[in-house]
């Protein structure tokens, strides 16, 4: 678990800061925008929008936060020499097992208008999702084409509104899901080992993600693209898809990266199956962890009226005496002093277990995403 | 269900400009001449510019004089995006969005971004930071001194980087830029409550000037419906910053912004000033009047976002509207989401479609 800081300069004042974080305290929590603590901002979601992409989609949020996704699919040579890796796999079986993938075969940028390439958090973001692309090695045995050879998918990414308006990560990561969704790759006609030829006809192609319906064989089938959820904790409360005010009150913030797979259980080793019966449901697995740096940490503390030396007439004469140093340091009700320390323990269990639990919000944001008619 | 996902609406269908040249204009029956172009209707058909949007560097062909258009004879190219408007022979084009243009005597709502020596820079949502000078504000103690160096050491006591303010413009410079002042107990420090920008003047919805800018809403019915008796009347105050910017917080007896006449006239100012003028310490707010602050913002979205204006009628009739429609759909009075389907029937309920 690495952090990285959401990079975002949010002004607010302490008395703002100290109302946000009362009253996303009290139970049930009171968001600034009236949303329940579980509650998603209503996005409008499209897939295919560009024509010449193998595979895209373009979510919006209802205050013009935007974002669009393009996937490209190129052929490469295989930079290994089939020699020294492809025969210990060749050994092992014939089919499909000798089939593996690497990561590099997968390239993820993100941009943001306004940030330079490889402006931290950029670079951030884009690894965070491809850190849940790749996680569980499934995704880039599907780029496998055949031992000399394997697709390539650079999946470029934009933001169009600049600055972000909240912190972009679920925004992408949504909309890499549909994209990814939708991609197609050309039938493959050749055999073996032969350089690949492709039929040119499109509408053979086949999806990356086979759909529901046509799903019968590979153990692969019905496995979706990971989701990734952006998930703040104030006190008690643990509240998801965070508004930018919210999360400059944030006592701290995490990344859930949750895939999906609707193989038999077989490998449950180091997978967090949720759902007790491997047949109703879903089966959400745990891909990847990551804590984020809320900028709550950066900002000013309030000063207490007690040693405020302008809010006169309320502390009564103080400013100079050696208590007053003390109050800055405890707590004061109503005036904003940032979170310390680290995450409990406790709330970050809570977190990830909200995300996955059966019929929990990782459930139904894969179910909503679902509805979503891929062009 | 916590995620709404919504298919895209459809892209509006504009009649095409060239309507006129369609095809019945041309089957009039004669023999058309080669090279006759004048069989085509010489004039144009008006477009009304409702709907119709130009974008910066659109040409429009007609010749006259504008506003906010560039002329580069002979044509004439539009230089902001917005709707067309068309007074005669006078073109001008309405904005979609626009900063903020400061005039004298507008309340505004700020934010401090810089601290300097004799003033700070408040950002009020304009093409250039206003400032407030040292010497514009009320100093704690009430009595009219001279700004000493003591004063300037202390600055950061009074405001500090990140502050909201409510504040007026006094003066402004020739380059558009404003001086606020915030000498009057309606002005100065805000706090106990939640800040959001909307657009100003200019745009389509959003904050209009009207004969009062801050107004006290009574939510006293909503609030403790609960079941306790709501006694003490629970009261919010909103400022509706005539840039846009807008502050809605709990309503503290005889201070902030709404306590406009109920106060001390600026006469008497030595009397009062300097209680919780330049504090940063929220008042205890009970919960009911945190929600209902809440709901207040959500209805001011919910207008911005079907391009109402904001002003105190509509914001008090949606309130009152919000909190019925919460009642009705049997959701409880808890339910205070505005965005989405419910902002769109609040809007059509206010415009009474």
């Amino acid at each position: 678990m690495a952090s990285a800081t959401t990079q975002q300069h949010l002004l607010l004042s302490p008395a703002e800061l100290a109302y946000l974080h009362s009253s996303l305290s009290l139970t049930p929590p009171v968001r600034p925008d009236g949303r329940t603590a579980t509650q998603f901002r209503p996005l409008t979601a499209e897939t295919g929008v560009l024509p010449a992409a193998n595979g895209s989609a373009r979510v919006c949020f209802a205050d013009g936060t935007e974002a669009v996704v393009g996937v490209k699919a190129e052929v490469e040579k295989r930079k290994v020499l089939p020699l020294s890796k492809g025969h210990e796999q060749i050994r092992e079986s014939d089919g499909d097992d000798a089939v593996a993938g690497e990561n590099d075969w997968v390239e993820i940028t993100v941009e943001i208008p306004g940030y330079r390439d490889d402006d931290s958090s950029t670079v951030f973001l884009a690894t965070m999702l491809s850190e849940a692309l790749l996680a569980d090695g499934e995704f880039t045995k599907k780029l496998w084409i055949n031992r000399r050879f394997h697709w390539k998918l650079y999946i470029d990414q934009i933001i169009l509104i600049s600055p972000p308006l909240s912190y972009p990560l679920p925004l992408l990561s949504l909309t890499t899901h549909l994209a990814l969704l939708s991609t197609r790759l050309p039938r493959l006609k050749s055999e073996a080992d032969e350089d690949p030829m492709f039929d040119d006809d499109w509408d053979a192609s086949r999806f990356i993600y086979p759909r529901q319906s046509s799903d019968t064989t590979s153990a692969t089938v019905g496995s979706r693209p990971p989701v990734t959820l952006l998930v703040m904790a104030v006190g008690d409360n643990i509240i998801f898809d965070p508004s930018k005010e919210e999360l400059a009150v944030a006592d701290s913030a995490l990344a859930v990266s949750v895939g999906e797979r609707n193989a038999p259980v077989d490998e449950a080793s180091e997978t967090m199956d949720v759902d007790g019966e491997p047949q109703a449901g879903r089966q959400l697995r745990l891909l990847s962890v990551r804590t984020i740096d809320p900028p709550s940490r950066l900002t000013a503390p309030g000063v207490p009226n007690a040693v405020n030396a302008a809010a006169w007439g309320q502390g009564g004469p103080v400013a100079k005496d050696p208590g007053a140093r003390a109050a800055e340091i405890d707590d004061v009700e109503g005036v904003w002093k940032a979170p310390r320390g680290g995450t409990k323990v406790a709330i970050l269990g809570a977190m990830v277990q909200k995300v996955l639990e059966k019929g929990g919000i990782a459930e139904e944001v894969l179910d909503g995403l679902d509805a979503v008619d891929l062009g | 269900m916590p995620i709404t996902i919504l298919q895209p609406a459809l892209v509006p269908v504009h009649s095409t400009r060239d309507e006129s040249y369609g095809s019945e204009s041309d089957s009039d029956g004669g023999v058309d001449l080669e090279g006759d172009i004048s069989m085509r209707p010489a004039k144009r058909a008006r477009r009304t510019g409702d709907d119709s949007i130009v974008t910066p560097g659109e040409q429009r062909q007609e010749p006259a004089t504008a506003h906010t258009q560039r002329r580069t004879p002979p044509a004439i190219i539009s230089s902001v995006a917005g709707t067309l408007s068309k007074t005669n022979k006078l073109l001008s084009v309405r904005p979609l969005r626009a900063r903020y243009t400061p005039e004298i005597g507008d309340l505004v709502v700020g934010r401090i971004v810089e601290v300097q020596a004799k003033r700070w820079r408040v950002d009020v949502g304009a093409s250039l930071l206003a400032q407030l000078p040292l010497s514009a504000i009320n100093l704690p103690g009430g009595i009219q001194r001279r700004r000493t160096e003591t004063d300037e050491l202390q600055i950061r006591t009074f405001f500090s980087e990140g502050d909201l303010l409510v504040a007026e413009v006094q003066q402004l410079y020739s380059d558009g830029g404003a001086v606020l002042h915030t000498r009057s107990l309606r002005f100065g420090k805000l706090r106990n409550g939640v800040f959001m920008a909307v657009s100003g003047t200019g745009g389509g919805g959003g904050v209009v000037r009207a004969k009062r800018q801050t107004f006290v809403l009574d939510v006293g019915r909503a609030a403790g419906g609960g079941g306790a008796a709501a006694d003490d009347a629970e009261k919010i105050d909103v400022v509706l910053g005539v840039n846009g910017y807008i502050w809605v917080s709990k309503h503290v007896e005889g201070e902030g912004a709404a306590a406009e006449g109920t106060g001390p006239g600026i006469t008497r100012i030595e009397e009062s000033v300097g209680l919780n003028v330049y504090s940063s310490q929220n008042d205890a707010i009970p919960p009911g009047t945190m929600r209902e602050i809440a709901r207040v913002r959500g209805v001011i979205n919910a207008l911005v976002e079907h391009g109402l204006r904001v002003d105190e009628e509509m914001v008090i009739t949606g309130y009152h509207e919000a909190v019925e429609m919460a009642r009705a759909d049997g959701d409880g009075e808890e339910t205070l989401y505005l965005g989405g389907e419910r902002g769109k029937r609040l809007a059509d309920t206010l415009v009474g479609r």
